[in-house]
């Protein structure tokens, strides 16, 4: 099966040698290379990912992202210059699924766009098995993607949403945060690579402080987070 | 107008207003005393005549013909004549103000001819005798001046005529003092307060908010003040200006640099493809030393961005203590496949200002480079120590590692850029600039970094750091910037 990715970088060359990369690996890469024509490529809806350079000439990549998740959740790999953190930090908060600092090596882009493609796959094939989680106020239902605290929807980003279902199922104990990266972002986890982090702190934000005040999440020094518990699950999943 | 006109002006004009105050004072009290005393002059005699007719009128002719004779003070508006006998009765039963009945009761009590003069209510009375020696009190009362005139002056003017520092006279220095405080505070505010609005704006400057620029309220006044803002606009252009470009040289400077190594990386990627199996260790090489490359550049810009000032934004109030647990929770991770550990003791809650990123970076070199030196089994020990003794204190991040040590004359070049020991085992992982940078970017936070072989084996980097005040103003901004600022620096980054 090839899947069509878009890739969106101002480097033609670079495009030119990931299409020749990602051909054999059953990628069909179409590649534009500025912001504008970017957005209106990835609007198409013919592209299972984008791959987004965070320096176009003329729109920065994050002004694309943030134009096309105003209309699309589609899944978006972030090219971002290594060593600004503030860029990883901002692409993933904006909804990046990831973010790869570039020079990248291309063995491990096609691995994380194959990590977000079966995570956006498992979307359509967790339809079938619908069911809802609960963990107090919290309920979010794996058929239609949908969060809520107490009445009010929660907008999280997949992997957001993925994290939370993690953290929810093992609400009450403490999951090491190589096995978040393992399971939530499908790759082996290396040190110094913070994108889970910011990946909890987000959804942290987003879900607001507990009933009591509290961060739902919490932050188990040198081991990792858990989701702390007042009352036992209700929802169980069928 | 030039400040010095400005100055001189506004001193002049307080000054003369604060002697016009003075002056207007005396002339007021005067005049009312003036006043008073011609007032008497006038009246003393004539009121002594009127007694003299009237007793003289009620013995001769009877009540009546007083009664007419009083009657025509009445025409004189205001002025009342009034009559008492002995009894302290008015002779035409008519009721008298207190003033007057106090004078009168006051009068009786004396003997003989007797004038009395209550100057302020405007009241003349006089004690006469009659023929069969029956004292009697004529009082005449003049209408007083408007009730607010004669407070205002009584309250400033009473007991003038006594040469003495009265409760008056210290009011009039009340008054005086207040007048001068007036002009004072608003001739300094009008110094200050736009001096005021150039120090704010010169601190944001600081603070890297260069779009910061001094309002017209300041440009429009003409003065010194004013051509110091128009300055100080000139030179934040021209900071802003360059800063900018520094930053898009910077991001330029790394794009052309790594756009090569992104496109040298995918074609190793494609080289390895198709290589034959006996180029794979070649290969592997060239991966090695592209990724080297890239790790330099990487630090040469961290380190031009350090220097600039540039990566030192976003300033936040952030908890050291958890960044160094989060490095030390790493590298123990890395740690693990070499038997070592990497553990974290001592102070909680640091909480110090700065550019956090930055910082983590500065100290992941630190605890990477002992990790890298220790010996296999042995734990790298961090310990923070807080150093409260001076306001603000410190906080003293320990990097410990039992490894081999260093040559003890090469300990201070380690911090130089670039600088390769005798020693040196190839350095395969470092690049010569980590604990380089691990300095400036202390050092620009207001820190030290410094190191020594410990006592018995091993090495330690000590990492100096000052604490945010306590209770301060900024602790409220104690969180990490918002999606937006970021945008923003995002976007200034660009």
């Amino acid at each position: 099966m090839t899947r069509h990715l878009l890739v969106v970088d101002d480097d033609a060359e670079l495009c030119q040698l990931l299409s020749e990369y990602l051909m054999p690996e059953g990628y069909d890469v179409e590649a534009v290379h500025n912001g504008t024509e970017g957005v209106e490529r990835a609007l198409s809806g013919d592209h299972a990912l984008v791959v987004l350079d965070v320096m176009l000439p003329d729109v920065r990549g994050f002004e694309v992202l943030r134009q096309l998740r105003a209309r699309s959740r589609m899944p978006v790999l972030m090219l971002t210059a290594r060593g600004n953190e503030q860029d990883r930090i901002l692409g993933l908060e904006m909804g990046a699924d990831d973010y790869l600092a570039k020079p990248f090596n291309p063995r491990e882009l096609s691995a994380r766009i194959e990590a977000i493609l079966r995570r956006s796959g498992d979307r359509r094939t967790v339809d079938a098995r619908a069911g809802e989680l609960a963990v107090d106020d919290v309920t979010m239902n794996k058929a239609s993607r949908m969060v809520r605290r107490g009445p009010e929807p929660l907008d999280l980003t997949t992997v957001e949403f993925d994290l939370l279902e993690a953290l929810l199922r093992a609400a009450g104990r403490v999951i090491p945060r190589d096995e978040l990266v393992r399971t939530v972002l499908n790759r082996p986890f290396s040190p110094f690579d913070r994108s889970i982090d910011t990946h909890v702190s987000n959804l942290r934000r987003k879900l607001g402080p507990g009933a009591d005040g509290l961060d739902r999440i919490k932050s188990v020094r040198g081991i990792g987070y858990q989701y702390t518990l007042r009352h036992a699950p209700r929802g169980v999943e069928k | 107008m030039r400040l010095h006109i400005k100055v001189f002006l506004w001193f002049w004009l307080g000054v003369v207003v604060v002697s016009g105050t003075l002056i207007g004072l005396t002339e007021l009290t005067h005049s009312r005393v003036q006043d008073d005393r011609l007032w008497r002059e006038k009246y003393g005699p004539r009121v002594d005549l009127w007694a003299r007719q009237e007793t003289h009128i009620l013995r001769t002719e009877g009540p009546a013909a007083l009664e007419a004779y009083v009657g025509s003070f009445q025409a004189d508006p205001g002025v009342t004549n009034f009559m008492f006998d002995a009894s302290g009765r008015e002779v035409f039963n008519r009721t008298a103000s207190p003033p007057v009945l106090k004078m009168v009761d006051g009068l009786m009590q004396s003997s003989g001819w007797t004038q009395g003069v209550d100057a302020a209510e405007r009241i003349i009375a006089e004690r006469v005798i009659d023929a069969k020696g029956n004292p009697y009190v004529v009082v005449v009362d003049f209408p007083a001046p408007s009730v607010l005139s004669r407070s205002l002056v009584d309250l400033l003017a009473a007991d003038f005529s006594d040469g003495r520092p009265t409760r008056a006279s210290l009011l009039r220095l009340t008054v005086v003092v207040g007048v001068a405080g007036i002009f004072c505070f608003v001739l300094a505010r009008h110094i200050a307060a736009p001096i005021d609005r150039l120090r704010s704006a010169t601190k944001k400057i600081a603070h890297q908010q260069l779009q910061t620029r001094i309002d017209r309220g300041v440009l429009n006044r003409g003065d010194e003040i004013a051509a110091l803002g128009r300055d100080f606009n000139g030179m934040a252009d021209r900071i802003e200006t360059l800063v900018t470009a520094q930053r898009h040289l910077l991001a330029d400077v790394s794009h052309a640099l790594r756009s090569p190594l992104a496109r040298l990386n995918v074609a190793l990627g494609l080289a390895r493809r198709h290589s034959a199996p006996g180029a794979r260790e070649h290969l592997d090489r060239i991966e090695l030393e592209t990724e080297r490359l890239n790790t330099l550049i990487g630090q040469l810009l961290t380190m031009a961005r350090v220097d600039s000032g540039i990566g030192l934004e976003p300033r936040v109030v952030f908890d050291v203590a958890a960044i160094v647990d989060e490095v030390a929770m790493d590298a123990d991770y890395e740690a693990r496949a070499r038997r070592c550990v990497v553990e974290v003791s001592g102070a909680r809650n640091c909480m110090v200002s700065g550019a956090a990123d930055m910082i983590r970076g500065a100290i992941e070199n630190v605890v990477r480079n002992a990790v890298r030196h220790a010996a296999d089994g042995t734990p790298v020990e961090i310990f923070l120590e807080r150093r409260d003794e001076k306001m603000p204190g410190t906080v003293v991040i320990n990097v410990r590692d039992h490894g081999a040590g260093v040559p003890e004359k090469i300990v201070p070049s380690l911090f130089v850029p670039f600088y390769r020991g005798p020693h040196a085992d190839n350095n395969q992982n470092g690049t010569g600039l980590g604990l380089a940078i691990t300095r400036r970017v202390f050092e620009v936070h207001g820190g030290t970094a410094t190191a020594a072989n410990a006592e018995g084996g091993g090495f330690v980097v000590v990492l100096e750091l000052p604490l945010q005040a306590q209770g301060g103003a900024d602790q409220s901004e104690a969180v990490r910037p918002t999606i937006e600022e970021q945008g923003k620096n995002a976007i200034t980054a660009a």
